[in-house]
């Protein structure tokens, strides 16, 4: 008892910076906060369960936006937490997607028999996760962070308890996910075991040093992305993908291809440019066959699709290959070394304004049709106008289409790789480049039968849009149509994020 | 006794727990596989650690096990759901959608 | 750190038997109940190897919570759901699944041929039997360890037990009796796929339409 009792005085608390770490606790409060409102609220006014998520996500928002002002890079636990640029704009745009799929799913869930309560937050607990992930420089805080943001999303894609598919979508996510976790956590076993420490900035300097050359640095590096891969849903890793999409209710699928593969993408930014990044003979062709792999697959079976739900999660396996390119080109040289991250970060933000807008406009048509078959969308444009130029603009942004903002995501990916230079970098340019074209066609054959087909049922009642589904409409489409045509404000906030290296 | 022989083990574990994720058609089962690879991380993780002569392998270790409890309990849950629903837990059935 | 005795091998070598055995009994039993108590066994065999590296207190963990709760719970699902369900081993598995079973093959006969090779410290590296260095006991350095420098880790697992336990609560459950009474709401909720299927009489897998 004395010696505990001695111990405890002895015990020096972590210096622990409570300004950073506020965007956290806020989050941390407000779900404490919903799921006692939730026991509180009775059946019918469950909603303000939803309310009170919202509303809480913005106030998160705040101290993200005060500790910008502030601008000071911020470390603590020895460098296992570091709040940077990047790591705000991070935590902002998970926030921001958040919100939006907040008020895409506040109908969807309140209308069905689900548990609304529970269901918001499970989904601010997975963003809380995010948020973690966004700062996390170290092994240990990564898997933590990755854990909590993706056991709530398995959770939520079987939300629809008693439809089978839905039921097949979690079991399959859950699955793989834990599968994907455990590899990876077998790489991190490597790698702590090569360098003896689990902060990145430590792992950085071995491995950039002559532990680098060790074999099992080699293995751990693999197993990491291999686990990371089934994360972002990169081919040949990428087959839970549209099962679980199609399965899992549709605001669930729209958060999990844009929040929960952006927080994959993030924890890969950090791992590859803090940790391995001696390392690049070993990611770097990794990448390369990852990227041109994901790319291609994902458009040539998105072609053949019927089901729009389907097509768009294999175009989201297809644009997250666009996204492997700068890391596959990342190590050649230090020019394409902060392009790269830049055009990283840049797409993962127009990437998430874009598919967020198509799923929302999925919603809106869905719940007049109750389809999501391609030809249901015949004629939309005789008697949802609106509905039909927003899902135009945001598919067309898909595919990288000028004036909009996917075609300015598209520009970097390619500057990235030409910036590289080397032949394999420009070789990735020009896959990408074509699978751009094929891309093309089935975005456009949605497009058409929206505008010229009849109307298969000849029923041509307005769609009602909800108004928090119009706000999300709204919020998304500003997005892609402001970064498009003036693209400058945006890549600028890119090059601010960079990450703080060494 | 080289730290050699403790990643072997580990290594072998983790073998023969892919091999059961991959092979085994029972939820549960398949669960149970991914605690061995779980455990072929902490074998790993703890031989680094005495090896460098660190907490932290340990504390990873221990960080590995709480979260397996999550996991697992979920898992659990997604896998009587299933059941409920379709009184089989046998994962080839899980089959609905053709990817 | 101690020189190793052949008391060390002879434990490492008992415990490395136990941890395979069991492995190779969860994957091969066709009854799951069989398969559970070779996890266990497999879990105390680890347990013995971290007591052999000094890593007293994960020895506790690793009985207490994995053999002690998680089989435990795993146990309770089998019983819940039959133990008489014997499973066909040879039949077809998973589809997609025979590429990443080779890719992973390959990966892990790499990893073998690399860390025997015989270049590497890894091979080289004398005994690791002894304990993690710093003042008092394994608990103690453990737990100094745990509320310092990861606290935040630790915090953020303590929210993670509490979002399972809230998850599981609402996947297990059954809805409540009086729920399907109530009228429908104007708005149809959308259903995009399947017909809502009635959890007190469910139907067979055979009998959904295809997609």
């Amino acid at each position: 008892m004395h010696a505990v009792l001695a111990a405890a005085q002895t015990l020096k608390a972590p210096d622990l910076d409570y300004f950073a770490l506020a965007p956290e606790i806020v989050l941390t409060a407000v779900l404490v906060g919903i799921l006692l409102l939730d026991v509180f609220v009775d059946e019918t006014r469950k909603y303000l369960v939803t309310q009170v998520a919202g509303l809480g996500l913005l106030v998160s928002l705040v101290p993200v936006v005060a500790l910008a002002a502030n601008g000071a890079d911020r470390s603590m636990l020895g460098g296992a937490y570091v709040v940077d640029n990047f790591a705000l704009l991070v935590k902002a745009l998970f926030l921001a997607t958040g919100y939006v799929v907040l008020l895409m799913s506040s109908d969807y869930i309140g209308e069905g028999d689900y548990y609304e309560g529970e269901y918001s937050f499970l989904l601010l607990s997975s963003l809380l996760g995010m948020m973690v992930m966004g700062s996390s420089r170290d092994l240990i805080t990564i898997f933590v962070a990755l854990e909590l943001l993706s056991i709530p999303a398995y959770l939520l894609a079987g939300w629809r308890k008693r439809d089978l598919r839905s039921n097949e979508a979690c079991l399959k996510y859950y699955l793989l996910g834990v599968l994907a976790s455990a590899v990876m956590l077998y790489g991190m076993s490597l790698i702590f075991g090569a360098t003896g420490s689990t902060v990145l900035r430590t792992i950085g300097r071995e491995v950039g040093g002559s532990v680098g050359e060790e074999p099992i640095v080699t293995l751990g590096i693999f197993f990491i992305v291999v686990g990371f891969a089934f994360k972002v849903s990169a081919v040949p890793f990428h087959f839970w993908a549209p099962d679980t999409y199609e399965g899992a209710p549709t605001p669930v699928t729209a958060f999990l291809s844009v929040a929960s593969k952006a927080a994959g993408f993030v924890a890969l930014l950090q791992l590859v440019y803090i940790g391995f990044f001696g390392r690049e003979e070993v990611w770097g062709p990794l990448f390369w066959v990852l990227a041109a792999l994901t790319m291609t697959v994902g458009n040539l079976v998105a072609l053949r699709q019927t089901n729009v739900v389907r097509m768009l999660a294999y175009s989201s396996v297809a644009q997250a290959g666009y996204i492997l390119v700068p890391f596959a080109v990342a190590g050649s040289n230090p020019a394409a070394n902060a392009t790269a991250q830049t055009a990283a970060l840049v797409y993962l933000l127009i990437y998430a304004a874009m598919n967020l807008g198509a799923f929302a406009i999925v919603m809106a048509v869905a719940r007049k049709t109750r389809s999501a078959e391609i030809s249901s969308y015949g004629g939309l444009f005789t008697y949802a106008p609106g509905l039909t130029l927003l899902m135009s603009v945001f598919l067309f942004s898909l595919a990288g289409i000028p004036p909009l903002a996917g075609w300015f995501a598209k520009l970097y990916i390619f500057e990235s790789a030409l910036d590289a230079g080397t032949a394999a970098a420009v070789t990735l340019a020009v896959v990408a480049g074509l699978n751009a074209v094929i891309a093309l066609f089935y975005y456009s054959a949605v497009a058409k039968e929206m505008w010229m087909r009849p109307v298969p049922d000849g029923d041509t009642t307005p769609i009602p849009v909800p108004p928090a589904l119009a706000a999300a409409l709204a919020f998304t489409a500003i997005v892609v149509v402001a970064v498009g045509v003036y693209p400058q404000a945006f890549a600028r906030l890119g090059d601010l994020a960079q990450l703080t290296l060494r | 006794m080289y730290l050699n022989q403790f990643l072997l083990l580990a290594a072998f574990l983790f073998s023969v727990g892919v091999y059961g994720v991959l092979a085994r058609k029972n939820g549960v089962l398949v669960l149970m596989s991914i605690e061995l690879i779980l455990n072929a991380v902490n074998i790993n993780l703890v031989a680094f650690g005495a090896f460098h002569d660190t907490v932290a392998g340990q504390v990873f270790a221990l960080f590995v096990i709480a979260v397996a409890a999550a996991e697992v309990g979920v898992g659990l849950a997604i896998v009587l759901l299933i059941y409920r629903n379709r009184h089989s837990i046998d994962l080839s059935e899980v089959d609905l959608m053709k990817g | 750190m101690l020189a190793a005795t052949k008391v060390d091998v002879a434990v490492f070598g008992a415990s490395a038997v136990i941890v395979l055995a069991g492995a190779i009994g969860v994957v091969i039993s066709a009854n799951p109940v069989h398969a559970a108590l070779s996890l266990v066994m497999t879990l105390f065999g680890v347990a013995v190897l971290f007591v052999a590296q000094e890593a007293h207190f994960l020895a506790a963990v690793q009985v207490i919570v994995y053999a002690g709760a998680i089989v435990v719970l795993f146990l309770f699902v089998i019983m819940l759901l039959g133990v008489d369900r014997r499973e066909n081993v040879a039949r077809e598995e998973l589809r997609g699944q025979r590429p990443i079973a080779f890719l992973l093959g390959i990966a892990t006969i790499a990893e073998f041929v690399l860390l025997t090779r015989g270049t590497s410290w890894v091979t080289g590296a004398e005994s690791v039997v002894g304990p993690a260095s710093g003042p008092g006991a394994n608990v103690e350095t453990l737990a100094r360890s745990l509320f310092t420098r990861y606290l935040l880790a630790f915090e953020i697992t303590s929210v993670l037990l509490v979002i399972a336990v809230v998850g599981a609560v609402v996947l297990a459950r059954r809805p409540p009796p009086e729920r399907p009474e109530e009228p429908e709401p104007l708005a149809v909720p959308e259903r995009l796929h399947t017909p809502q299927l009635d959890d007190a009489a469910p139907v067979p897998a055979t009998e959904v339409p295809a997609p």
